[in-house]
């Protein structure tokens, strides 16, 4: 299981064209992975799951990611969110 | 209020995605939630080349975020099985656009869709929009998920 808490650095937020890309690197992901801010918790393979995390410019989040890939995958994410 | 019966359209006449958005976004411009019209339009419609508003469930979330907004508004639409470009390949039967002035599209707009997404993501939910069938009835829904 690899864990980290990372910025929302996309202007608009976490909506919009952030969203939908960020549901295409999860779903290319073999592992779980959970975003979760504040008290909730979301499976970010769905935009639907993203969309209700509301998740504004400068919010933290925290992310797990669980599974054979997690590696790559924590990897992948970090560098998503540090664009 | 962000929507009330009049930004409620049952049954939309159109038949494809432009369409249904040129036709929510006449009924805005007539009630003096936007006041241009094709500067709007044409916002939304931006949104969705990049990539699709559909977010499952047959239910797609257009936004356009812009000065043609006059008043943060929220509206529904009932289609029938429109082609929205979705991910999931599925036609749209549900569709709840969003207007926010481009100076305050910062959290207003987040705001919103979280809350609506939240409530999509229960079948109940679904299940009560597909089942009702005129403006107060859907309005009655959003009273009842507090989302009104």
């Amino acid at each position: 299981m690899v864990e980290f808490t990372t910025t929302v650095g996309f202007e608009e937020g976490l909506h919009a064209r952030p969203a939908a890309e960020l549901v295409k690197v999860c779903q290319k992901a073999l592992a779980d992975i959970k975003i979760i801010k504040d008290d909730l918790e979301v499976n970010p393979k769905s935009i639907l799951g993203i969309l209700t995390l509301g998740a504004a410019h400068g919010d933290k989040i925290k992310i797990i990611v669980n599974g054979a890939d997690e590696n790559d995958v924590a990897k992948n994410l970090k560098a998503f969110f540090n664009k | 209020m962000l929507i009330n019966e009049e930004l409620i359209v049952i049954p939309v006449q159109q038949k494809t995605k432009e369409g249904v958005i040129e036709e929510l976004a006449e009924v805005a411009l007539s009630v003096g939630r936007i006041a241009d019209k094709a500067q709007y339009v044409a916002a939304v419609l931006k949104r969705e080349e990049e990539y699709s508003t559909a977010v499952g469930f047959h239910v797609a979330i257009p936004h356009g975020k812009t000065d043609a907004v006059t008043e943060p508004f929220l509206m529904y639409g009932r289609v029938e099985k429109v082609d929205w470009n979705a991910l999931d390949g599925e036609p749209v039967d549900h569709v709840f656009m969003i207007g926010v002035p481009e100076k305050e599209a910062g959290s207003t707009h987040l705001q919103i869709l979280a809350k609506l997404s939240r409530r999509l993501m229960k079948e109940e939910f679904r299940s009560e929009l597909t089942e009702a069938t005129n403006a107060q009835a859907i309005i009655d829904v959003l009273k009842k998920n507090e989302l009104l």
